[in-house]
């Protein structure tokens, strides 16, 4: 494999986040290594509490490490200034998260080529691009829509959408289906994982359902903010089994 | 730019209630400063119009240095034409008379410069010169002409038609030799000269006038005009001049100066009114804050996920305020409509007021661009810290189940700003470092920054006053109830905004008693004693001693007191000449009819009297003794006949008669040192026994006509000035009431908030077993709560405010009125704050109560 595809698209490197909590200082993440490949779908998992959403947030760049750095293709998230923040999850990071999150003022098509609007682009210039999106997610006869005209499960989509239309170097998802019954749920990874093997996106999925992590090619299991054990689900026969086995461990394990 | 369109536009149109009340509060403001500031205008305009009727366009005026009815001989107009810097020179003769066959007035004309009597006036005129000085609007007919045989007339058209009278018929007019012909040649509108005397005016050839009413080689008054290319230097030297050459008979001056005398006789009520436009633009501005608070709230998650997606903090803030200029705009526009309506109303309250027609002025343009520049720079200001706060919502707000306020900082330190701009606008206030005719504009923004002032302060005392309250909260809504009072801090900022709101309504309030009860107090003691004895008499005639005897024949007739206003001149303790009325009485039968309202100082009221009966002395008002720090036994100078006299001041007394330029002498002074014998109207005390009605009747009928009186009840009379007054004061209820109803539809926006936020929590409360009642009770607590702050916080904001208007108004305008404490403004105030209170959360509250314990729980 050459060098260029071997280097990781997103690093993270010793990374740790604390919260004040009132008086006591909680430790959410505690020196996380851990780094994706160009065209991986890493699934985070473990239970509540574990710091998994905070290691996504840091990941995104939606906050700042108490310690460590975030390397999002050589670019050093973790340093950069809100301003660059911002500009780089404009155009570099999808998010998809378990509220919906979409603009209710706005159409499915405006809310999926809002990022686009935000950096001051002309929607028509991406035509083919949202064409085949809306297509991807089943959604070019709701275009016109609003999100109180859609299904809990059509928004997902729409969100879905907008997080590839600016061909992402990552896209990130916090629960995706957290709010969807298991079909709909079901249907959403199945579109993520197309989104990866059809447009050769590179998804992590922050989720505690065994279901939704199984369309991954890896696994990650973090517990009271460290990692503390790994799968290659590529690799693993069964791998689905397994993965229920070891979230019922982890969660038995739980207070 | 599709961005902000797309953004912008449909979150105003998502939220229409609040886009509306918002855009409404703001043309409320706009509306209220174009409104008062049109009317300001057109009043000063039509006030200035009746004096430059009679010298539009002259530089200078020369009169007699003796003031009031005294003339000038004709010779001096060739003197004056002689003058180089002279360009021409315009005689006039002022006549004053009547139409024999008019009935007499049937109504005293009341107006805010005292009473007027109908009549006629007549300009004796140089048909050629004149309208160098004056412009006549001719209608119809022809202007008079130099030579024609007999004597010629131009009317005013309105007058001619009240007359029933055409061009080409006669006008008969009363002389002091009888009845004289005029032809009516031709008749002039209503405008420039036309305005004078109400229109009851018109213009004669000089020869004819002064051989019909004997004046022969007489002028009232002189026009000058200067070289059309002089400077205002050079107007300046051609005054001295005039006055160095002409001497010491004569007065050379400018005529504007008595244009802006009228003008301050408005003062006054315009400062209350620019005032009360300062408030309702802080009102405007306030609740375009509360409403764009409320929106970042509830839009917190919105703006996170946006700044997840990629929007920089400047983007979003700009977002926020893209919407305010929007919503400023259209509310502005909106604004200046309301206002133009507005106007309408507010002019004819003033020409009531004035008891003189005021024309609509043309709106200038530039005053339309700046009422919608202020709407639109107050909306952005007043949303300026929401939209801070929405670029402070971090990505994460995204994530958030439920949008947290940002609060903190910000609000911990406002106090300090809220301190220091009360600090500076009591300054501004009470010390008045500015000259008189800045404080008309700075008067609203001072209020403004007051009332900014006072809410800042808000946040960091609420905590004790809720401290201060718990108690009696517990006491009046149990257990649930101290569960809503402890809410209060919680959410900070929501309750600093309800208080403000309720402290603002109530303040406003408690104002605008304040000054109503100050004020009409020490009139209607004022008009009680001035409008004194049982019946008024009044003629358009000069009543000379003849008509007070016969009044006393008529049966019933206890005295008639005769009184005479004369317009004067005295001079200030710094030298600065100023006109004056000299009212003069006849002490003693004075006294039997009424009595002097002194002021607190004067021991002996009859040892006053006669000092003043005494001659050499008169009573000063409370407004000239506080301008100019006279006292009892201070002497001053009154321009006389003879030249100028000292007189002394035997009594300082309370009148505002003419806004207090008023001084009172005796009967003879008035004919030893003006050389007037007649009254301008007689004050009568009836017999006991004898009914007013009555005695009137046999007044009317005995010498109505002969001797043309207008008899009026005092009682009646007073009861048309005091609605004069009221009415004029009615205008700042009516705003005080608005602002309140706006203010309050500001609370029930913030209570309804309060309950959609703490929907999970409320549910929670149920679930585990809170009755819907003591839901309720505990919504109503927090309410009542606010409202006894508010309240309380808004009577001591009014309290305090009305001693600084107080104290700021009798600096400017001298007088010295009694602060009256209004008690029943007090408890009706703190009722208020608490009914409005109670009544906003009664909505909501009923929401809490009916929030499905299910749906909450699982509230998205």
């Amino acid at each position: 494999m050459p060098e260029s595809a071997r280097a990781p698209v997103l690093e993270a490197r010793s990374l740790a986040k604390q919260y004040q909590l009132g008086e006591i200082l909680v430790d959410a993440l505690a020196g996380v290594d851990f780094s994706v490949q160009r065209g991986e779908f890493v699934a985070i998992m473990g239970p509540s509490g574990s710091g998994k959403s905070t290691l996504l947030h840091l990941l995104g760049g939606l906050d700042r490490p108490s310690s460590g750095d975030v390397l999002l293709s050589e670019l050093r998230l973790s340093e950069l200034s809100d301003a660059q923040a911002t500009l780089a999850r404009r155009r570099n990071i999808g998010f998809v998260f378990q509220f919906f999150n979409l603009l209710p003022t706005l159409t499915a098509e405006e809310n999926i080529t809002l990022p686009l609007l935000i950096d001051g682009k002309d929607p028509s210039d991406v035509a083919d691009r949202l064409e085949r999106l809306l297509a991807l997610v089943g959604l070019a006869d709701r275009r016109h829509h609003r999100p109180d005209q859609l299904s809990g499960g059509e928004q997902q989509r729409v969100a879905l959408a907008r997080a590839l239309i600016t061909e992402p170097l990552i896209v990130l998802a916090d629960e995706p289906t957290g709010n969807l019954d298991t079909k709909t749920g079901n249907a959403i990874m199945e579109l993520l994982r197309r989104s990866c093997d059809e447009l050769s996106q590179t998804i992590i999925v922050v989720s505690h359902d065994p279901r939704a992590s199984a369309h991954a090619d890896r696994v990650v299991f973090l517990r009271d903010g460290a990692i503390v054990e790994q799968l290659d689900l590529r690799q693993l026969p069964g791998f689905s089994d397994r993965l229920g086995r070891i979230m019922s461990t982890l969660e038995g394990l739980e207070v | 730019m599709r961005l902000l369109r797309l953004i912008t536009l449909r979150s105003l149109r998502a939220r229409p209630f609040r886009s509306l009340l918002s855009g409404f509060a703001i043309a409320l403001g706009v509306a209220s400063i174009l409104a008062i500031g049109i009317t300001n205008r057109s009043a000063l305009e039509a006030v200035t119009r009746v004096f430059e009727g009679t010298s539009g366009r002259a530089d200078l005026i020369i009169t007699s240095q003796e003031g009031g009815e005294q003339g000038i001989p004709e010779t001096a107009l060739s003197r004056v034409r002689t003058i180089r810097g002279a360009a021409a020179a315009v005689p006039l003769l002022e006549i004053k008379t009547i139409l024999p066959d008019e009935a007499p007035e049937s109504q005293i004309g009341l107006s805010f410069f005292g009473s007027t009597m109908g009549g006629l006036t007549l300009f004796g005129i140089d048909p050629l010169e004149d309208p160098l000085a004056r412009a006549y609007t001719l209608v119809e007919g022809r202007f008079l002409e130099e030579g024609t045989g007999g004597y010629q007339v131009v009317l005013v058209e309105t007058f001619a038609e009240e007359q029933e009278l055409e061009v080409g018929d006669k006008l008969n007019v009363l002389t002091p030799d009888g009845v004289e012909r005029f032809d009516i040649v031709g008749l002039m509108a209503k405008e420039g000269p036309g305005q004078v005397n109400n229109g009851a005016f018109g213009v004669v050839p000089l020869l004819a006038a002064q051989e019909v009413f004997g004046r022969l080689g007489e002028l009232d008054q002189i026009d000058v005009l200067a070289e059309e290319s002089a400077s205002a230097e050079s107007v300046d030297a051609l005054r001295a001049d005039l006055q160095a050459r002409l001497g010491e008979d004569y007065a050379v001056t400018f005529p504007a100066a008595q244009g802006r005398r009228m003008a301050q006789m408005l003062g006054n009520y315009q400062i209350g009114l620019n005032f009360l436009s300062g408030i309702a633009l802080f009102i405007g501005a306030f609740l375009i804050y509360n409403a764009f608070a409320m929106t970042v709230v509830e839009r917190t998650r919105e703006f996170g996920m946006l700044r997840t997606v990629g929007l920089t903090r400047t983007q979003v803030i700009t977002q926020v305020l893209a919407e305010a200029a929007v919503l400023g705009l259209l509310g502005s526009l909106a604004g200046v409509l309301l206002g133009l309506a507005m106007s309408f109303g507010l002019s004819r309250l003033m020409e009531v007021m004035l008891n003189q027609e005021m024309r609509q002025l043309t709106l200038p343009v530039p005053t339309l661009i700046t009422s919608v520049a202020v709407g639109v720079s107050v909306t952005l200001l007043a949303a300026l810290l929401p939209a801070t706060q929405a670029g402070r919502i971090s990505p994460l707000e995204a994530l958030r189940i439920q949008g947290r306020s940002q609060e903190g900082r910000l609000l911990r330190n406002a106090w300090k700003i809220g301190a220091g701009l009360l600090a500076m606008a009591s300054v501004v206030l009470i010390a008045n470092p500015f000259p008189f005719d800045v404080q008309f504009r700075l008067g609203s923004l001072t209020v403004f920054a007051l009332f900014a002032g006072a809410t800042l302060m808000i946040p960091a005392s609420v905590q004790h006053w809720q401290q201060a309250t718990r108690p009696l909260t517990r006491r009046l809504y149990g257990t649930s109830g101290s569960l809503g009072s402890g809410n209060l801090s919680r959410a900070k900022l929501r309750t600093t905004l309800t208080v403000a709101a309720l402290m603002v309504g109530v303040a406003m309030i408690l104002i605008v008693r304040t000054m109503t009860e100050s004020f009409s107090g020490d009139l209607r003691t004022w008009i009680e004693s001035y409008v004194g004895g049982d019946l008024f008499v009044a003629s358009s005639l000069p009543m000379h001693a003849r008509v007070g005897r016969h009044l006393e024949s008529i049966p019933g007739v206890a005295v008639a007191a005769p009184v005479r206003y004369l317009e004067a001149e005295w001079r200030r303790p710094d030298g600065a000449d100023e006109p004056v009325t000299f009212m003069a009485i006849d002490p003693v039968p004075h006294s039997q009819v009424t009595s002097f309202v002194f002021s607190e100082s004067e021991a002996d009221p009859e040892a006053a009297v006669a000092r003043l009966a005494a001659g050499n002395s008169v009573f000063i008002s409370s407004v000239l003794a506080e301008k100019n720090g006279l006292a009892v036994g201070d002497p001053i100078q009154l321009k006389t006949r003879g030249g100028w006299r000292p007189f002394v001041v035997a009594a300082v007394v309370v009148d505002f008669y003419n806004q207090g330029q008023v001084v009172q002498g005796s009967w003879t002074d008035l004919r030893r040192f003006f050389g007037a014998e007649d009254a301008s109207a007689y004050l009568i005390r009836l017999t006991p026994g004898f009914e007013a009605s009555q005695v009137r009747q046999a007044i009317e009928d005995t010498y109505g006509e002969r001797d043309r009186l207008t008899v009026e009840s005092n009682a009646e009379l007073k009861a048309r000035i005091f609605r004069l007054m009221d009415q004029a004061f009615s205008l700042f209820d009516v705003l005080a009431v608005i602002a309140l109803l706006v203010a309050s539809l500001g609370i029930f926006n913030t209570l309804t908030m309060n309950v959609l936020e703490r929907t999970r929590e409320i549910g929670m409360l149920r679930a585990i077993g809170m009755g819907g009642r003591q839901v309720l009770l505990m919504i109503l607590s927090e309410a009542g709560q606010m409202g006894l702050i508010g309240g309380g916080l808004g009577l001591a904001l009014g309290l305090v405010l009305s001693r600084i208007f107080f104290i700021s108004m009798n600096a400017m305008s001298g007088y010295d009125l009694a602060f009256v404490l209004p008690l029943g403004g007090l408890v009706f105030g703190l009722v208020v704050a608490l009914a409005v209170s109670h009544l906003a959360a009664l909505l909501p509250a009923r929401r809490a109560t009916s929030i499905r314990i299910l749906d909450a729980i699982h509230y998205e």
